[in-house]
């Protein structure tokens, strides 16, 4: 199917890369149906992309890559719901990015990270109440830094808008190897 | 809203498994006890809130591009 968006044009999504959320996003209570979509670069976000609303996009980042210790400590009924065991395999996680007009302004949501279950397809924002991580964490710098020593970029650095969706099941196998 | 007058030790109770109970009232603020099932979910009202305006804000992040071709929405929401 074609996923109509503002920010990367028309995509070409197969089915089974589509997210549920069952639940929404804080805010977004309505939207169920989401892609990840990713830039066909070396520049570092990727975007929740909702499948039937083109305007709504959040850019992501994996935690790991703005706190080295960052680990999410699930609750019973997140765990439930994301249909998940005690030690999170087959998971990802992200953390919500917002860009603002000045981009040097960017923040991290640490506190309430999205995760995925890449298996079922689904996937939910958690809360994690027990965890005392910010919700505006300002990230610029250390991306900078981050984009420095791993060869990549911040911002696309070529004019050519190329997005693509990204299948889960690649996602799946590159977890299953880093284990 | 329904409100209703509590002293301290007495409860609300919301269904057969909800109980709400004033532990404690000191200076301008008051302490509240929680009992209910698992899955029900109770937050700080202001987290909750916090989380949402933040997803709005993040939910109209521009895309960093070198080009200047998206027009900006200047929308309130």
């Amino acid at each position: 199917m074609i996923v109509e968006t503002t920010r990367f044009g028309s995509i070409s999504v197969v089915e089974e890369d589509i997210l549920t959320f069952s639940e929404g996003m804080l805010g977004f209570s309505k939207i169920d149906s989401y892609v990840l979509v990713e830039r066909m670069d070396e520049s570092l976000f990727l975007w929740l992309q909702a499948v039937k609303k083109p305007s709504v996009a959040f850019p992501l980042l994996e935690p790991q890559i703005l706190d080295r210790g960052y680990k999410v400590e699930l609750e019973d009924e997140d765990r439930k719901s994301l249909k998940l065991g005690n030690d999170l395999s087959g998971a990802k996680v992200f953390c919500i990015i917002t860009i603002p007009t000045d981009p040097t302004k960017m923040t991290a949501n640490l506190k309430a990270p999205i995760v995925i279950n890449l298996k079922k397809r689904i996937a939910k924002q958690v809360i994690l109440h027990s965890q005392d991580y910010p919700i505006r964490k300002a990230i610029f710098s250390d991306l900078q830094q981050h984009c420095a020593t791993h060869q990549r970029t911040i911002f696309p650095t070529t004019e050519t808008t190329a997005y693509q969706a990204i299948h889960l099941s690649d996602e799946m196998k590159m977890i299953l190897k880093e284990v | 809203m329904l409100v209703l007058t509590r002293k301290l030790g007495e409860a609300i109770a919301i269904d057969d498994d909800i109980k709400i109970v004033v532990v404690q009232i000191k200076g301008g603020q008051v302490r509240l006890g929680i009992e209910a099932p698992h899955h029900t979910k109770i937050h700080r009202e202001e987290i909750y809130i916090s989380i949402q305006e933040q997803n709005k804000l993040a939910a109209e992040s521009q895309n960093p591009t070198p080009v200047k071709n998206v027009a900006k929405s200047v929308r309130p929401s």
